[in-house]
């Protein structure tokens, strides 16, 4: 009965040739505010790798967005 | 021994007040406002019309045309019932009685007091109710309210039926004195329906077959039928702590949620509270046209804060058919002392936790168990953000 908060979810992002989000659901990217990586669990079987986005689209909103560098796909995420 | 002291008609009688001579013409208590319409207590002249209590007022005017309605009183019912249940108790008797015009006593421990025998509590009895009322004495409460149903008032013995002889004194008496328990109300139709007609024939059944065919209301009507039956349960004197309001004019809408906040306030201040809540008050009312309204609230949790009765109250007292002319409020039960006092209780955060806990336990009944979550940190140091709370539910005081 009980649930993760701020689990990720998968989202539609367009990237530009250096792997850089141009935009997100359609939205286009005004700016990126932070990039940070993530890596745990490299001693396990499920190793996670995310390379982190904090962007600023067109509309006003923050957002932040992962690509998972291990499974692939993108993911949006409350942080 | 049991006594069974018995007013037939009680209600009705109680209804009519000086106009007693209704009795001889055929008459029938109308439903309270707001109920089903079924007749209730009728007199002898309407039964010889075939109108019996609980039909419909449509079949019952058109079986008797002439049948004259009489507005119900369950206040002044309750008013009459209670005084007569004081004078059983004033002379000693620990008394049961679920309805008004029944009655119930144990004669065991006051023939010490009245002369070593059944009749003399028989005579103190009859001495303190006066006239107008039918005793039976029998070992068990069903054959006493079956005794007191064979007595007659104008005559002074009441009639006793002792250990040996309870199963040959109900043997010739028909199934359907057993619909003077509520829950053998259908039993003795489907009896009579099987050509069982008699208590006696009844008391013939194999239990193991009675059993079978009906389950326990069939033991119980076993039981009844051979004289046995479950032990008396007495009431507990009530503290009468009541407060009245004569209403200058007809009243209604806000003028009445007025009153009742002036009732309501009177109650809390009287003595006799000594500091308790009140768990159940009864509300009643008088129409300017005859006729009085009755109805018993039972709070959520007792209470002494104004505002929250007041809250629950007014929502009743708007259900009012009709203009009255005085309003009381009585109190049913007290609970216990300190729940009244939440505003004032030092610990605040105990107050709110509490509170808190009852509205969790309330979204959940409405909404399920995910109703109510709150946010437990597991790791809010993680750099993974999945990882540093979940929802999980919410620990009130229901656990």
């Amino acid at each position: 009965m009980s649930r993760r908060l701020a689990a990720p979810r998968p989202a539609k992002v367009r990237q530009g040739p250096d792997g850089v989000p141009s935009a997100l659901q359609d939205e286009p990217v005004e700016g990126i505010r932070e990039e940070w990586a993530v890596e745990d669990r490299w001693w396990t079987g499920r190793p996670l790798r995310r390379r982190y986005f904090e962007l600023v689209l067109a509309g006003g909103r923050n957002a932040v967005v992962f690509r998972d560098l291990v499974r692939g796909g993108w993911f949006e995420q409350r942080s | 021994m049991v006594i069974c002291v018995l007013y037939p008609r009680f209600e009705l009688v109680a209804a009519l007040g000086d106009r007693g001579t209704l009795l001889a013409a055929p008459a029938a208590l109308a439903p309270e406002a707001g109920r089903e319409q079924l007749a209730g207590e009728v007199s002898a002249a309407a039964e010889a019309f075939g109108v019996v209590r609980g039909m419909r007022l449509g079949e019952a005017l058109s079986r008797c045309p002439e049948l004259r309605l009489v507005p119900p009183d369950p206040q002044g019912v309750r008013e009459l019932w209670g005084t007569i249940l004081d004078r059983l108790e004033a002379i000693g008797a620990a008394v049961e009685s679920d309805r008004a015009g029944v009655a119930f006593l144990d004669a065991d421990g006051l023939q010490g007091l009245y002369g070593g025998d059944v009749q003399g509590v028989l005579a103190a009895a009859r001495r303190a109710l006066g006239r107008g009322v039918r005793l039976g004495a029998a070992p068990s409460r069903f054959a006493a309210h079956a005794a007191a149903l064979r007595a007659r008032p104008r005559r002074t013995g009441a009639i006793v039926v002792d250990e040996r002889e309870v199963r040959r004194f109900l043997a010739p008496l028909p199934v359907a004195l057993l619909r003077s328990r509520p829950e053998l109300q259908s039993l003795p139709e489907i009896l009579d329906q099987l050509g069982v007609r008699t208590l006696g024939e009844l008391a013939g059944l194999p239990s193991r077959a009675v059993a079978e065919r009906f389950g326990h209301p069939g033991l119980l009507a076993l039981d009844l039928a051979g004289g046995r039956d479950t032990p008396l349960d007495p009431r507990r004197p009530p503290e009468p702590v009541m407060e009245k309001l004569e209403l200058p004019e007809a009243a209604s809408g806000q003028q009445l949620e007025r009153a009742l906040e002036l009732l309501v306030a009177r109650l809390l201040a009287r003595r006799e509270r000594r500091g308790r809540s009140l768990r159940a008050v009864a509300m009643s009312a008088r129409f300017v046209a005859g006729g009085t309204w009755r109805a018993t609230v039972t709070l959520r949790r007792p209470s002494a804060d104004a505002g929250g009765i007041n809250l629950v109250l007014k929502s009743r007292v708007t259900q009012l058919p009709a203009p009255a002319d005085s309003l009381a409020l009585e109190v049913e039960a007290f609970g216990p002392p300190g729940h009244v006092q939440e505003a004032l209780v030092e610990e605040r955060g105990e107050v709110r936790r509490a509170r808190l806990g009852e509205a969790v336990r309330q979204a959940r009944q409405a909404a399920g168990a995910e109703a109510a979550m709150r946010v437990l940190e597991m790791d809010p140091e993680s750099r993974i953000p999945e990882r540093r709370a979940v929802l999980s539910p919410f620990l009130g005081d229901d656990g």
